[in-house]
């Protein structure tokens, strides 16, 4: 077979996503300029109650992901490795430490001292571990939110207290808040930015939705390159723009059948945290007319999956439906309902493979993936392949292996579709 | 003959579980790994990348465990082990499985929500088996264990005074939490009186040490360390002084007791913030006044490899002689770490 790699398209209001991570950082800048409270928060933590707060945001593992794609992620995680952890750990929170012990500018990763911490267990424990270690080094308070861990049976009954438990974490959050930096919870100001925050959820998976259609209006080039104010800029109103001006150029694609590709072959599925100093590896999928249609890291970030939550909740008990929408949260699915969710997800998205991404730095999301590919064979005749990689750390990625391993896959599936 | 049901415990931190279980007139017995068998069945599950300990137990419970055990309670531990409890649904077939979420944090609102959780234990388990768990059961369960506590902590002394070698206790200590509680009272009240007729036996010149770390069920591994001229006299292990580090409340609501037991406990590696683990370690440092602190880690253990760091700049602020090594679950690999112990003695 001969290889011609060919250019998919991207949209061109992804293109103004570098306005929009500028905007974060000139307002990260601007805080620091003008005394206002600045914090880290991980991944899955309300960002949103920091905004209402008047609190900067600032999420490490976006910048260690800069790092990553700016090809310096490999020399910070071996800095942190120099003092002393493990190669096995996480290489967000390595390039992290790294980062920080060398001082390291914001442009390239670096993340400057908050007047506090953030963290929550919910999609992982090293979120916890990590902002402790951070936390004890810059001497900053820290908080973090303890979600219960819900499993398989995990029966409604028990959902009540967890959603409780949370309830009460969250109000003793807005109080630590209160208390660190003398800001009062303004409710309707928490209004206006979980308005925001939803509209910006709703938005991101109506482009999603978009993706349903044959050929695919979106590749990967905008998903994994748009999500970056997902993590960072829930409940702000200019990101909203962008994500809509995203929509509209989809919708347009859609209405003129056209597809991010010139021909689609191959829709799959895409699990767990991409390649961030290798994003043009994904490029590699088009030499097969592949394209990736759903990614449900990707989706996960939009917050609002839980369909029970509404508007209404959202704008008159933002607090409880936070704890709510913690507790459904799709990137820590128990298995039963990730098995679930997949099967429609392939289905509804008409999928034909999945390929998952067991990334050695996200134990919690590795976890279950051999379970998940043998389950959506057999129940869903959904063949899956296993790639066995890092997120930032390039030492752990071996391309030309894994290459090969996709290639034989699209051949499985390519005599699929001749059955 | 009556039977008695068993119950598998799962658990890293949580030997609290077993007052509820005696409750329910069931026999808990603690899961441990076996560092001599594969684990080729697990592999197919989790990653190779994942806890050795947690993947060794998996293995076990898909071979099929030697006890004819009706059900498994595990509770909130580390990422691996509590996303591996839905592999664990799907793979293992029996009656009664229950994840229970040991709060991370230890506050009012986390000891209100660990009562909750416990309760909800208490309930799957009349409803499955039939039975009652009355509080006046576990009140009678507290003040069973509570004897047992204290005749381990007495006996636990013994190690510091030379006379019990530090992998008997190790081996004690893991029999208690396998064995019907009443054997277990007859033989630790044997074993003390036989100690208190010895006399300081052995060799003086063994290095005195604090051993903490992951789970540490594997006694051979204690003995191997003996024979590189260590005695553990002192550790803050599950298998070891946090499984009697103190007495539950006899005068206060049998389940809040427990819950507050275990909040009051000495912090765990998994909970937040687990840095306090120090404080602890330092604590029976200077009580023991030991040569030095050995931290193990097996292999993939997230907990331990991120607080690593930072015992080792205390440690060293202290001057107490630390050393960490992370090690693979089979017995072949402690013989390649020989040459680190057998330094680290030279240099203490």
């Amino acid at each position: 077979m001969s290889i011609v790699k060919k250019s998919g398209k991207m949209l061109n209001a992804t293109n103004k996503l570098k306005n929009e991570m500028g905007r974060h950082f000139l307002a990260i800048e601007q805080a620091y300029r003008d005394g206002k409270p600045t914090a880290w928060a991980t991944a899955g933590t309300p960002v949103e109650f920091l905004y209402t707060m008047d609190v900067q945001p600032m999420l490490p593992e976006n910048s260690a992901t800069i790092s990553a794609a700016l090809k310096k992620s490999q020399n910070f995680i071996e800095i942190a490795e120099d003092e002393g952890y493990s190669y096995d750990l996480c290489s967000y929170f390595k390039t992290n430490v790294g980062a920080v012990l060398s001082q390291a500018e914001m442009s390239v990763g670096g993340t400057r001292k908050p007047t506090f911490m953030l963290s929550s267990d919910v999609i992982c424990d090293t979120h916890v571990n990590w902002f402790q270690v951070q936390a004890e080094r810059f001497n900053v308070p820290h908080f973090t939110i303890d979600v219960p861990h819900v499993v398989s049976n995990t029966t409604n009954r028990q959902r009540e207290y967890f959603k409780r438990y949370i309830i009460e974490q969250l109000w003793e959050l807005l109080d630590f808040i209160t208390e660190v930096t003398g800001h009062e919870y303004n409710p309707e100001k928490g209004k206006e930015v979980a308005l925001n925050s939803f509209e910006m959820g709703k938005i991101w998976q109506d482009v999603f939705e978009l993706r349903k259609n044959i050929p695919c209006p979106v590749s990967t080039r905008d998903t994994f390159g748009g999500l970056f104010p997902l993590f960072t800029m829930t409940g702000l109103r200019s990101p909203i723009k962008l994500y809509k001006r995203m929509y509209k150029e989809a919708k347009e694609r859609v209405d003129n059948g056209i597809g991010a590709l010139e021909q689609e072959d191959f829709r799959l599925m895409f699990e767990g945290i991409p390649f961030w100093y290798n994003l043009k590896f994904f490029s590699n999928l088009e030499r097969w007319n592949a394209i990736i249609v759903y990614e449900p890291y990707v989706y996960a970030f939009t917050k609002y999956t839980n369909l029970n939550v509404t508007k209404e909740m959202v704008l008159n008990k933002p607090v409880e439906t936070m704890a709510e929408l913690v507790l459904s949260f799709w990137y820590i699915y128990d298995l039963k309902t990730r098995v679930e969710m997949f099967k429609e997800t392939v289905k509804d998205w008409k999928i034909d493979g999945v390929i998952l991404h067991d990334n050695l730095s996200c134990r919690p999301n590795a976890c279950g993936m051999y379970d998940l590919k043998r389950k959506l064979m057999e129940e869903a005749d959904i063949p899956s392949l296993v790639i066995t990689s890092d997120m930032n750390d390039p030492r752990k990625m071996n391309e030309t292996k894994v290459l090969n391993q996709i290639e034989s896959f699209i051949e499985i599936l390519r005599k699929r579709k001749k059955r | 003959m009556i039977n008695i049901i068993k119950i598998a415990v799962f658990c890293v931190e949580t030997p609290e579980i077993e007052e509820i279980i005696l409750a329910g007139d069931m026999t808990p017995i603690r899961l441990f790994g076996n560092p001599t068998m594969g684990i080729d069945k697990a592999n197919e599950h989790v990653p190779p990348n994942h806890c050795v300990w947690a993947r060794n137990i998996l293995q076990q419970a898909i071979e099929g465990f030697k006890d004819d055990f009706q059900g498994i309670i595990t509770s909130h531990g580390c990422d691996c082990t509590n996303r591996e409890f839905d592999i664990w649904l799907e793979c293992i077939d029996l009656p009664f499985l229950f994840f229970l979420n040991v709060p991370l944090k230890r506050n009012e609102i986390a000891l209100k929500f660990f009562i909750d959780d416990m309760k909800e234990l208490i309930s799957q388990l009349e409803e499955k088996f039939n039975i009652n768990i009355t509080s006046e059961k576990i009140g009678k369960a507290i003040k069973k264990m509570n004897h047992i506590r204290d005749l381990l902590r007495e006996i636990s002394e013994y190690r510091v005074k030379m006379i019990l070698k530090g992998s008997e206790f190790h081996a004690l200590v893991k029999g208690v939490q396998q064995m019907d509680k009443d054997k277990a009272l007859n033989m630790l009240e044997t074993k003390l009186k036989q100690l208190k007729t010895n006399k300081p036996h052995m060799d003086k010149n063994l290095k005195k040490v604090l051993l903490t770390g992951s789970v540490i069920d594997d006694t051979e591994f204690i003995r191997f360390l003996e024979n590189l001229g260590f005695q553990i006299i002192i550790d803050d292990l599950c298998i070891g002084t946090k499984y009697f580090w103190d007495n539950v409340d006899e005068t206060e609501d049998p389940i809040n007791a427990l819950a507050k037991y275990h909040l009051n406990k000495p912090i765990y590696s998994t909970k937040f913030p687990s840095y306090k683990r120090f404080e602890t370690l330092k604590f029976l440092a200077k009580k023991y006044n030991v040569d030095g602190v050995i931290n193990i880690a097996q292999k993939f253990c997230e907990p331990i490899l991120y607080s690593h760091p930072y015992f080792s700049k205390k440690f060293k602020e202290l001057e107490i002689p630390y050393l960490f090594v992370e090690m693979e679950y089979n017995r072949e690999s402690y013989k390649q770490l020989a040459t680190r112990f057998e330094a680290f003695a030279e240099i203490i």
